[in-house]
């Protein structure tokens, strides 16, 4: 609009941007460019160093740009003598007590500081002094260092702190010359979002402990990639020399990170050194099926689809299954269930244990609606430790933009802190709150929430704030659900979408890295690829064939059932390691135990892979090509970085699939992008993604409609014991796992394994803080100690998965209903 | 560990009532004020313990303390001395004066008495500039500084 626009001439130059634009950026869109150091556009102006000094007619005095907001008709001159001037006087100051680092500097040759020095400085100085002398190199943080006297005070690394991550962890101490970075009492600075200090840093006084003195910036090869370890599908750079791993920096995004990434990125990358790597491929010798003990990934690949195949003959295809990861890619995952349902003729198919159908009742909208929303409601979703990024978004819209928050969840999360409206409900209770809210938005009046946690008053403004809205965001993580309620909650989401004044869409966030994409991709017992289910024979046919089998395959949990009985001979599992992740823990482990043949495809030596006929090695993120669908539905290209010569995992997929296609059947694809092609030529909702559109910034699949989800609420569970508690399994960021292993430089963060529980529970079972306790479930027990909290209501417990030894998950038989345990003191 | 006196929680509770709903940092240097006034120093204990009062990490109520020179980390005497040293007054001589009255209490500038009763800091300008030279102790201004002066100041106090 018009309005909006303001026009302006810089340099000669006629230049029309937003009203509010600062001059510097106004600039900076038609290619000129003014200096800064203090400034950054996701921090806004602060105006302390001076460097962006430029003319401005019918002004007296130079003017900062950075803090200069457009005006129409404004004449700004960026290169006159007056401004020459004053941009040497402004570095000469600003190197009065830099030290000449530059040769032993990590940020030499990235350097703003040197770099605006070479453009516009004095090429001298005038500083006849003794220099001022500080902290040279200490850690800031296990993994950050700090160079005091390079610091040259623009703030930017304490304000990021105070108006990104907002926790002013980092502030700026005393004041004139001694001003200087650091934190309270010098205590480490290592929050979840630490590292970005180092990327905004001008100069280089916070810098990359762990690339420290390891290469020269201009001789690494960056390799535009995205994280590979939660659904945000951050962007990042992979710096790689000599085919080493040396650092991960942000590669901004604004539609998908905002510019950032958490410290799990910048430092969760040692997996790609791990001693646990799978590096060759294995077979168990006596196994009967098995004949060599050393082969290539080819040959065991060859071997693995002959053998499944030949199970296939003798038991039929309902005897084999195929258990993904969602932390695949898509082209990975597609060709798996392709290989499945065409080779093997089974839609035993899944890469979950919780329940979930693709498609939304309403849109499935891209992380950045949440910055237009004027209304974000947060179900059962912890982004903080979950998906770290969309919390630090959450925060930026709700303390900068106005937007309210609303959190309805059966734990305390740290989003409670900036929510307008904080609902806990009971664990196990979220269909019922689900139901309740559906009905009152309705207008059929309150439902019976007496067993939810949640009163009648906090349930009405919660649907007053959904009334006051006009667009509302929500965000849901359905893998901390219990039982069908995922099903009531599209329900309630279709519910909110037929109050007329309101504009709703929702983004799934279920934190694996491309939950979306499995979903997506048909790693679904019931769901085809691009959520076209079993049943629809006709479109199934039509797009993979006469053959493609329709009838409902086993789920997850029903293929480790039937392993257990015997009924399923042969299972392929996919970077999962269902022995850890899933429910039942030994049982899994017995269950896998009796298959004829089990085949694990991973990167990693895991607990599942050790009992494993045969092992095939994937290369993973950092090495492999593909695309993953972020949470938002955006799909994205994660470039490899590292080489080797061992073959990516699409071929080895689809040598599985030419193994046993009829002859001449078989398909070659030339790069993982010729996968991509065939998806988007099969897969609805994807036919517009290419290597070409989504090169930039992604771009956003077409999400399928739900098919009617129907889910009742089920009848609460009752206690087995009167005083058995409900648990909730609830995610840490920095767990110690397979990924973040004991080598991590992530190590510090690591945590005890800690139950929280509510004090009226304490006082019951007679315990307190800090008791060291066990939480029984059946035969599997888990220590932990107590933390009395009000993380969640009276009757639960929260207890976070914190390591892969801590097996968690064994408390657990299924998802179908909230578990029971006992707490004992030991 | 820190806690305010019963007078210092009186007199937070009415310094509270004067910001409106959410602007409970504005508090922060009152608070400050307080803790300087009964311990004669910040410590990080009673950083934190105010922190937690106004909702502000411990981090930046060391960043404001620090910033301004009327809060020190570590205890100072009972008469803090702060002696200007800038332009008005330095014109009318206070380098003398300020080496008279470090000599006097026999201290360095910037220390304290062994018994606890003086502390002698330089201080940019305080604006009283028409005085010069001058000094501040505690409160109370003390103007058109001479040696004399000074002696009799020093040794009025108890
Ligand atoms: S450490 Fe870097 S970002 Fe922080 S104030 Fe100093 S120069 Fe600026
Ligand atoms: S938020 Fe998720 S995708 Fe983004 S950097 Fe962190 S772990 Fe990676
Ligand atoms: S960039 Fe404008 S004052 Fe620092
Ligand atoms: S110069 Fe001393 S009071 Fe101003």
């Amino acid at each position: 609009m018009a309005d909006d626009q303001v026009t302006l001439t810089i340099d000669d130059q006629t230049v029309s941007v937003p009203k509010g634009t600062k001059v510097v950026d106004a600039a900076k869109s038609v290619g000129i460019e003014i200096p800064v150091f203090c400034y950054h556009e996701k921090l806004g102006p602060l105006g302390c160093c001076r460097m962006c000094l430029v003319e401005v007619e019918k002004m007296p005095k130079l003017m900062t740009a950075c803090t200069m907001d457009v005006g129409p008709d404004m004449v700004v001159k960026t290169t006159t003598p007056k401004v020459e001037k004053a941009q040497k006087g402004v570095l000469e100051f600003t190197l009065l007590n830099h030290p000449l680092d530059c040769p032993v500097c990590d940020k030499g040759g990235e350097c703003p500081l040197q770099n605006n020095t070479f453009k516009y400085g004095p090429g001298d100085t005038r500083m006849d002094f003794h220099r001022a002398e500080n902290l040279k190199a200490g850690p800031l943080s296990p993994v950050i260092t700090l160079d005091r006297e390079r610091c040259i005070a623009c703030q930017r690394c304490t304000r990021y702190s105070e108006v990104i991550e907002q926790d002013n962890a980092l502030v700026m101490h005393n004041r004139g010359f001694n001003n200087e970075v650091g934190t309270f009492n010098n205590e480490p600075y290592d929050t979840r979002f630490s590292g970005n200090v180092i990327d905004i840093c001008p100069v280089g006084a916070l810098t990359n402990s762990q690339f420290r003195f390891k290469a020269r910036t201009w001789d690494l090869t960056n390799s535009d990639t995205l994280c590979a370890h939660c659904g945000c599908n951050c962007n990042m750079t992979l710096g790689v020399r000599t085919n080493k791993f040396m650092r991960i920096e942000a590669r901004p995004n604004d539609l998908v990170d905002d510019g950032w990434i958490c410290d799990k990125a910048r430092w969760g990358y040692d997996f790609l050194e791990s001693k646990n790597r799978l590096v060759e491929a294995r077979t168990v010798p006596d196994n009967g099926t098995m004949v060599f003990s050393s082969p290539t990934t080819q040959d065991a690949a060859v071997r693995t689809a002959e053998a499944i195949k030949k199970i296939v003959d003798e038991h039929g295809p309902e005897s084999v299954g195929f258990i993904g990861s969602p932390y695949g890619t898509n082209e990975e995952l597609y060709l798996y269930q392709k290989l499945f349902r065409l080779g093997f003729g089974t839609n035993n198919i899944d890469h979950k244990t919780y329940a979930d159908s693709p498609g939304l009742p309403i849109d499935h909208y891209d992380v950045s609606e949440i910055e237009t929303a004027d209304l974000v409601l947060v179900i059962a979703s912890d982004p903080t430790e979950e998906l770290p990024i969309l919390d630090l978004r959450i925060k930026k819209v709700v303390t900068r933009h106005g937007v309210k928050l609303a959190v309805l969840n059966d734990q305390a999360t740290l989003m409670d802190k900036y929510a307008h409206l904080s609902l806990r409900y009971n664990i196990g209770s979220d269909a019922g709150v689900f139901a309740a809210l559906t009905a009152a938005i309705s207008g059929e009046g309150m439902a019976d929430i007496k067993t939810t946690g949640i009163k009648a008053d906090q349930l009405k403004s919660l649907v007053e704030m959904l009334r006051a809205s006009k667009k509302v965001t929500l965000i849901y993580n359905s893998s901390a659900l219990t039982g069908q309620s995922v099903a009531v909650l599209k329900q309630l989401m279709a519910m909110i979408k037929n109050i007329p004044s309101i504009e709703c869409g929702a983004i799934p966030a279920v934190p694996h890295t491309n939950a979306v994409g499995a979903m997506d991709m048909g790693i679904l017992p019931d769901y085809y690829p691009g959520g076209v289910p079993v049943a629809d024979g006709e479109a199934i046919q039509q797009t993979w064939g006469e053959t493609a089998p329709t009838q409902p395959g086993l789920s997850a949990m029903e293929m480790i059932r039937k392993a257990e009985s015997g009924e399923l001979k042969a299972l392929l599992v996919y970077r999962a390691n269902p022995v850890v992740d899933f429910p039942g823990g030994k049982q899994v482990e017995e269950a896998l135990k009796k298959l004829d043949l089990l085949v694990v495809h991973d990167m990693f030596e895991t607990e599942t892979a050790k009992l494993a006929h045969i092992l095939l090695p994937s290369n993973g993120p950092g090495v492999d090509d593909g695309t993953t669908t972020n949470i938002g539905g955006r799909v994205q290209f994660r470039k490899g970085g590292l080489k080797t010569a061992h073959p990516p995992d699409w071929k080895i997929i689809s040598l599985m699939a030419n193994t046993v296609s009829e002859e001449g059947d078989g398909i070659n694809y030339i790069t993982s992008f010729s996968v991509t092609d065939e998806i988007a030529k099969n897969v609805p909702g994807y036919a517009e993604i290419s290597k070409k559109s989504i090169k930039k910034e992604g771009m956003t699949r077409v999400s399928s409609a739900s098919i009617n989800a129907t889910g009742a609420v089920s009848k609460e569970s009752s206690p087995p014991k009167p005083e058995a508690l409900k648990l909730r399994i609830a995610n840490y960021l920095f767990a110690h796992n397979t990924i973040l292993d004991a080598t991590s430089t992530l190590a510090h963060h690591f945590k005890p394994s800690i139950v929280h529980m509510h004090a009226s529970d304490a006082k019951k079972l007679k315990l307190k803080n800090e008791d060291d306790v066990v939480v029984v479930s059946g035969d599997t027990q888990v220590s932990a100690q107590v933390e009395i909290s009000n993380r969640c209501n009276p009757g639960g417990v929260v207890l976070p998965n914190i390591s892969d030894e801590q097996g968690v998950w064994g408390l657990a038989n299924s998802r179908d209903s909230v578990t029971w345990v006992e707490i004992r003191k030991v | 560990m820190f806690a305010f006196s019963k007078e210092a929680e009186k007199k937070i509770e009415k310094i509270l009532k004067k910001y409106p709903e959410g602007r409970k940092r504005s508090a922060l240097l009152p608070l400050l004020t307080l803790v300087q006034r009964q311990e004669r120093h910040v410590n990080p204990d009673a950083m934190r313990e105010i922190g937690r009062r106004l909702d502000l990490s411990p981090a930046y109520v060391q960043s404001v303390c620090s910033f301004y020179t009327m809060y020190s980390n570590k205890p100072v005497g009972k008469y803090l001395i702060l002696f200007c040293i800038n332009i008005s007054c330095q014109l009318n001589g206070c380098d003398e004066l300020l080496a008279h009255t470090a000599k006097k209490l026999n201290i360095e500038i910037g220390g304290t008495t062994e018994d606890m009763k003086f502390t002698l800091h330089r201080e940019e300008c305080l604006a009283a500039c028409s005085g010069g030279p001058m000094m501040r102790i505690n409160d109370t201004f003390y103007e058109n500084l001479t040696a004399e002066k000074i002696d009799q100041i020093l040794g009025s106090l108890d």
